[in-house]
């Protein structure tokens, strides 16, 4: 109420010209390079588009035109999209809360260490900022069928070589094994800082009271935790959803044997930018937001009911 | 009755002691191999970029190899414009850490502590940035770069970047700490609010600061598929990208391979190495609340 009577004064006036000074930067590339492309990105999901670019020598001249629900219809007659989309829901599937699961489980071994902090701070959180492109890399080597060091140190359990980037039943697994192991330590890092937040009392409560260690973890930790776990939870699927780089890498820019690597943006990426059709990879752009969307969307319906927020 | 019921109690607690100890030593034994584990990639590439070919492929694996090979990195240099490569991942990154420092400054302040018609509407278009998968901007950001004429230039590797809704929230979070009796004083003395928030303000948010231009400098440094599609032209090509075309070329010489791969990750381990307490501070403040 204040603000609206203030808005008729001069010096709030002033005010709210200047802090429309202060955000004109940042809106307006947020406006030219996230909003317009986003809603453009419905638009030309509903147009063929072609760009000025040269195939086979010859100049596409740029247009585009309506042509109503054909793209989508495309699309999920095309036996490819429909690959990439189930196994980038069979990816997600597994790998989220594998990796959630496994981060828990370290963050609470790192809130019991008190030695060795930084080194293990250090140690796991490297993967996660290391360029995805290099360590990818590594891992075709690591992967690699005959010398590579997953198998023998797999020989050395007695279990035989695996052909990991070149047997179709393994691709799905080979990329979950790279990225669990690339961003479990930087959720376990977001969930210890969650845990160090919590107060001690209520573990001094809980240890008078005659609980376990491992009671107090179930009972106090975990849900004290909710919003940090919900807020991993969240961003990991929707990150998840958009696996390309390392999938790129690890199978020399092909879609693996069989296609068995194809996700979602691989699919994107190959339509656009080798089949140049714009159009039907926007339709598959809006697919993808439309399941982060709803995804997103229950997540913060059961977050309304489950979360505990401490205070 | 009474003292044997003590004994069993006195025992208990040795066992609950000795358990303890167990426990403690295991938890040390499985975070250590845990980190191990995370680790060996790294080491493993580090060796194989100082073997020659024929080592690299022997069974079992020579974990330290001796010679060390120290060629395969000025040949991996020499393979292709890696001096390029760097010099372009050091201008767009540097670029847009610059860029998103400046505008997320400025943003964040407005929106932490200045009062003005639609700021509600305007923080949720930030917020609702979040929930816009990148990926989807990918083919219309492509067609409108081409059309602004940007294609294959530094234009359309560094403006789209200059800032993040994630970068202003960062800013507000912590703009929004300091308290306004600061301000009021400044603007009583005359001094004018720029000068304040550049001068008095941004000094104190200093942390802040660098916690953003970090995330967005590793974030620049390692993009790869925007790099990817807005670029044609060896020159243009950052370190990510380059090491792909690399990948093609150099085909199955793992050595190289590794050498070029080390030179890729190494600056972005020496920054970590020296800022660890930005990117952990960062990360405590993406959790809620």
């Amino acid at each position: 109420m204040a603000g609206r009577r203030g808005l008729r004064n001069p010096r709030a006036l002033r005010e709210s010209g200047e802090a429309y000074l202060y955000l004109l930067p940042a809106f307006f590339i947020l406006g030219l390079f996230t909003f317009y492309p986003f809603v453009d990105a419905f638009r030309m999901s509903f147009q063929n588009v072609r760009t000025g670019v040269r195939i086979d020598g010859q100049l596409i001249p740029f247009f585009r035109e309506y042509i109503g629900l054909t793209n989508f219809q495309i699309l999920f007659r095309d036996r490819h999209f429909l690959q990439a989309l189930t196994q980038t829901s069979i990816y997600v599937a597994i790998s989220v809360p594998l990796t959630l699961g496994l981060a828990l489980l370290l963050a609470t071994a790192l809130n019991q260490a008190l030695r060795m902090r930084a080194f293990f701070r250090l140690a796991y959180f490297i993967p996660y900022i290391t360029p995805v492109v290099a360590l990818a890399m590594v891992w075709t080597w690591i992967y690699h069928d005959r010398v590579g060091l997953l198998n023998y140190i797999l020989g050395l359990f007695g279990i035989s070589r695996m052909r990991w980037l070149n047997d179709p039943s393994l691709a799905l697994p080979a990329i979950i094994l790279f990225n669990v192991l690339r961003y479990v330590g930087y959720q376990a890092l977001i969930l210890l800082a969650g845990m160090q937040n919590i107060e001690r009392t209520y573990y001094e409560a809980a240890r008078v009271d005659g609980a376990s260690p491992a009671k107090a973890w179930r009972h106090i930790t975990v849900p004290l935790l909710t919003p940090q776990l919900f807020f991993v939870f969240l961003i990991s699927l929707m990150g998840a959803y958009r696996i390309f780089d390392e999938v790129f890498i690890l199978f020399a820019g092909g879609a693996g044997p069989l296609g068995s690597a194809r996700t979602i943006v691989f699919y994107l990426y190959d339509q656009a930018f080798n089949n140049f059709r714009l159009g039907r990879a926007a339709a598959a752009s809006v697919v993808l937001f439309g399941i982060i969307f709803v995804l997103a969307l229950f997540q913060i319906t059961v977050t309304q009911r489950r979360v505990h927020y401490d205070q | 009755m009474a003292v044997s019921g003590e004994a069993q109690r006195l025992r208990g607690m040795t066992t609950y002691r000795l358990q303890r100890g167990l426990g403690r030593m295991s938890l040390y034994v499985v975070l250590i191999v845990g980190a191990v584990v995370m680790l060996l990639p790294f080491f493993w590439m580090l060796s194989t970029s100082f073997k020659t070919l024929v080592d690299a492929m022997r069974i079992p694996p020579i974990w330290i190899p001796s010679p060390l090979q120290w060629q395969n990195y000025p040949a991996a240099w020499h393979a292709a414009p890696f001096a390029r490569y760097f010099f372009n991942s050091f201008f767009i990154s540097s670029m847009t850490m610059v860029g998103e420092v400046i505008t997320c400054i400025f943003a964040g302040y407005a929106f932490a502590k200045m009062k003005f018609f639609g700021k509600h509407v305007l923080f949720l278009l930030v917020l609702a940035t979040f929930m816009i998968p990148g990926h989807m901007l990918l083919v219309p950001s492509y067609v409108l770069v081409r059309g602004l004429g940007w294609y294959d230039t530094y234009w359309a590797l560094i403006m789209p970047w200059i800032t993040s809704g994630f970068g202003i929230f960062l800013m507000r979070q912590f703009f929004r700490t300091l308290p306004d009796e600061l301000w009021d004083a400044a603007r009583i003395d005359g001094c004018p609010r720029v000068r304040y928030v550049l001068q008095i303000a941004v000094p104190m948010v200093r942390p802040g600061i660098a916690t953003v231009a970090l995330l967005q400098f590793i974030n620049s440094w390692n993009s790869f598929l925007w790099v990817l599609i807005m670029t044609d032209s060896p020159l243009m090509r950052t370190i990510p990208v380059g090491l792909r075309f690399f990948q093609m070329e150099a085909g199955t010489e793992y050595p190289m391979l590794m050498a070029a791969s080390t030179m890729a990750i190494v600056p972005v381990i020496i920054l970590f190495f020296f800022a660890q307490k930005h990117f952990v501070r960062g990360l405590a403040r993406t959790g809620v609340k």
